[in-house]
């Protein structure tokens, strides 16, 4: 019992499961219809894209990186399949070709990393504005509406009472959590962020594993930009803009280090649930929208003062 | 006389191990204390206590017949406590200079903006003291080598003119040359009173700057004794607590088969030119030089970490030249790198982690992980190599410097690659651990594998080498056979080259 109670406390996790739980209190205090089924259903819903978009990123970020491309590559992949679509090219092929697109766009981020060697922030950079403007190229200041149902589906359809997108986002989750946690790729991802020279000198293949994670982090970028477009029935080089750095904030608050080596996938759906939280009950309570950024940054720098802070005490107890 | 500096029942615990139990310990005006010890009995934790680096959980200690309580080595180094740690802590962006006056840089007067000539003009004053003249004080310090890093270290430490200062294992990195002018200047600085705790695993330095020894074993204090009242022998025994036999230990095998051959290779920094040597199967080959004879550079350079500007490298007859770690490793090359911190471990990840490093996909060849059996092949390490640790879970942050040391050991044991290259195999290890990682050479050795040791430490590379190439300023100087080993000629071709 004492040991089970001293492996939660010491659980990497605790702070940021405790912030959800106080997060939904607080919420759930502030209006008697967030605690139910269907709004919770409807948070799960819209945190799902928000997640997918955090996911590759997780993995990169593990890695000592960022990618701050990931955004406006949701955006390009979602106008181009938009596009595609409209055009009556299958919806299988529509959407393999702009999965194709997003992991290009990721090995190309993956190459000016790991071997031009840029800073990943300059390079992610230089990509993000990039692939936002070949979607304003591509979308030519017009907007894209009426896709097929087969495709929308993905992003408002349901199975059973569980709309499509949180099963996708889920599938992904476990996915991503398998492939980080329990293979050897996932382990070299650690061990590159941790100290990328040791590995190197372990004869751990660096640059594959640096662009296999760039490459992950552009598909589910993808994937993201895809839903989005099939959720909203439409496209424009715009959508993905409340996104934004929004993306960034889910994979650190969910407790991943931007020095590398720490944090997980676990995190990242936590703190893009709370993140979606966040917006949900302040449209409940009818804040003012120009109040919401505001509210939303400040969650955002005390979720990642609380990681920071037990992070510290954590690691004393660990060594 | 009076000690300046007095320690009471000191005890300092962290989770899971107590490395300090009410240890006493004092210092006198102008003498060298020797703290003695396996790894991990707390010779280090006993210096970081008094820096003020650690907290301890009861003890007193007294500088001056005051009572302190520094909660910062900042605290401490204003009363005049400097220290020389055992893991290099500079900043390697900036130049030796800019290093040794961190913080305190000298100005212009009357105003705020660095006088950087008078900064060069006094570090390039103190390394001179040091007769390290020739080192480049305008280079950022990570395009130095580690001994050039160690002598601006203890520079530092000199130019704060504190009245004790503390050395955590500072000849570790050095060459015996280099060890020369480090102890004049410690005979310098007994001459103006300053006490020098000193913490070392090299017994034949004691004799050198000595005054008196105290011994710790698992974080107990065993005795304290005046320099040359027990012979080495019986010093070492005290700090094992059994008896071992400090010899050199070589199986006779033969040595048939061509391992590594390497030919006429050069580097582009310059640093190693047109050199070739040959590693049988079954044989230890010692690659000895001074520092920055270009040693490292060279293994780098077969490890296809930096790369080939001409030559060849042949590993069983097949060419290799040009390929990286992770091709060589699959065909058996190993390497085991100097700088354990930086290149050796990912110190923040567990000891298993690290461990399996290497091995991760010889161990899983299916792509899928077990944290459980990865756990069992590190403790197997843990126990066989006997790594001080409650857990293989922790961080290798954790360790002490040689439990460090023995965890690169073991990861390239678990990878067991057929031709191993050791960079200073033994740094920062105690005698008797060194003892079993001779050992350990001599059995890979009688297996069939060919080593090829870097080693600074003249006994050791005469010991357990079969042959020994000579390095001098990149390239090589001569070649030996074990039955001409003769110090000082090697020696001699170290500095002076064929
Ligand atoms: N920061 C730390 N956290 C947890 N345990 C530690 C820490 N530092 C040291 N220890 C433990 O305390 C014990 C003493 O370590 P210490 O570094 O003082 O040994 P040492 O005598 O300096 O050994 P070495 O000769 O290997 O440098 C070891 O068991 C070590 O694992
Ligand atoms: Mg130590």
């Amino acid at each position: 019992m004492k040991k089970i109670k001293q492996k939660i406390l010491e659980s990497k996790y605790v702070y940021v499961v405790l912030s959800l739980l106080f997060m939904m209190i607080i919420s759930s205090l502030l209006s008697p219809s967030f605690l139910t089924l269907s709004n919770l259903i409807t948070i799960l819903r819209q945190a799902s894209i928000l997640l997918m978009l955090s996911l590759g990123l997780t993995a990169v970020v593990i890695t000592g990186n960022i990618d701050l491309s990931v955004g406006s590559c949701a955006a390009l992949t979602g106008c181009i399949c938009a596009k595609m679509l409209v055009a009556d090219v299958p919806v299988i092929a529509a959407m393999l070709i702009s999965i194709s697109i997003g992991l290009i766009i990721g090995v190309v981020n993956g190459f000016l990393v790991g071997v031009i060697k840029l800073p990943s922030f300059v390079a992610t950079y230089g990509m993000n504005m990039v692939a936002s403007g070949l979607a304003m190229i591509v979308m030519n200041g017009g907007v894209i509406y009426g896709l097929p149902a087969k495709f929308t589906t993905i992003g408002i359809g349901y199975v059973g009472s569980v709309p499509i997108p949180i099963i996708i986002s889920g599938v992904m989750c476990l996915i991503v959590y398998i492939l980080l946690q329990k293979t050897t790729f996932g382990r070299n991802v650690y061990m590159i962020g941790f100290n990328i020279q040791a590995a190197g000198y372990s004869a751990i293949n660096c640059l594959g594993t640096l662009l296999a994670a760039y490459a992950f982090c552009g598909v589910t970028g993808a994937l993201g930009g895809t839903m989005m477009t099939a959720r909203l029935n439409a496209a424009d080089a715009g959508m993905s803009e409340t996104y934004g750095l929004q993306i960034v904030a889910a994979v650190v608050m969910g407790g991943t280090s931007l020095l590398g080596g720490e944090g997980g996938v676990v995190g990242t759906v936590i703190g893009a649930i709370i993140l979606t939280i966040i917006v949900n009950i302040m449209n409940i309570v009818g804040v003012n929208s120009n109040w919401q950024n505001f509210a939303v940054g400040i969650v955002i720098i005390l979720m990642v003062w609380i990681d920071i802070y037990t992070r510290s005490r954590r690691a004393k107890k660990l060594i | 006389m009076e000690p300046i500096l007095k320690v009471k029942n000191l005890t300092k615990e962290f989770p899971g191990v107590k490395a300090l139990d009410n240890v006493q310990f004092d210092l006198f005006p102008g003498e060298v204390h020797i703290l003695v010890g396996e790894n991990g009995a707390g010779k280090s934790t006993l210096s970081k206590c008094i820096l003020g680096a650690y907290q301890p959980e009861s003890g007193e200690i007294y500088l001056e017949d005051k009572k302190v309580d520094f909660k910062t080595p900042k605290e401490a180094l204003a009363n005049g406590i400097a220290a020389v740690y055992q893991e290099l802590t500079m900043i390697p962006y900036l130049n030796a200079a800019q290093n040794i006056f961190f913080n305190r840089e000298p100005v212009y007067k009357g105003t705020n903006i660095i006088n950087q000539k008078l900064m060069q003009t006094q570090a390039k004053e103190l390394l001179r003291n040091l007769n390290c003249e020739n080192i480049d004080t305008t280079k950022p310090v990570k395009y130095l080598g580690v001994a050039e890093q160690q002598m601006i270290e203890i520079a530092k430490a000199i130019s704060i003119d504190p009245k004790i200062i503390i050395f955590d294992e500072p000849t570790a990195t050095l060459s015996d040359r280099e060890v020369e002018s480090f102890f004049e200047q410690i005979h310098l600085l007994k001459k103006r009173n300053i006490g020098i705790i000193y913490v070392s695993h090299r017994m034949k330095e004691f004799h050198h700057i000595g005054d008196r020894i105290t011994v710790l074993r698992d974080g107990k204090y065993i005795k304290t004794l005046r320099e040359g009242e027990l012979s080495d022998e019986e010093l070492v025994n005290l700090m094992v607590g059994r008896d071992i036999a400090q010899v050199y230990v070589r199986t006779p095998n033969d040595h048939s088969g061509e391992a590594l051959r390497v030919e006429n290779i050069s580097d582009r920094a310059g640093k190693v030119e047109d050199c070739s040597l040959v590693v049988n199967k079954g044989e230890i080959v010692g690659l000895a030089g001074l520092v920055g004879a270009g040693r490292t550079e060279m293994a780098r350079l077969i490890f296809g970490i930096d790369k080939l500007k001409g030559g060849k490298i042949y590993l069983h007859g097949k060419e290799v030249s040009g390929k990286g770690p992770s091709f060589l490793v699959n065909e058996g090359l190993g390497f085991l790198p100097e700088d354990r911190k930086q290149l050796g471990l990912a110190v923040r990840a567990p000891i298993s982690w690290n461990i399996a490093a290497v091995s991760l996909k010889k161990i899983f060849p299916h792509f899928f992980v077990s944290q459980s059996k990865n756990d069992e092949i590190a403790d197997e390490y843990v126990k066989s190599l006997k790594i001080a640790t409650p857990s293989v879970k922790k961080m290798a942050r954790a360790l002490s410097g040689g439990n460090q040391q023995k965890v690169v050991i073991a990861k390239w044991l678990s990878a067991n690659t057929d031709v191993i290259i050791f960079d200073e195999p033994t740094r920062g290890i105690d005698v008797g651990a060194k003892m079993e990682i001779y050992a350990l050479m001599d059995r890979l050795a009688s297996e069939g594998k060919a080593i090829l040791m870097i080693s600074s430490e003249m006994q050791e590379i005469i010991g357990m080498s079969d042959r020994m190439y000579i390095m001098n300023n990149g390239s090589i100087a001569g070649h030996i056979e074990r039955e001409e080993f003769a110090a000082e000629k090697i020696g001699q071709m170290m500095l002076l080259g064929s």
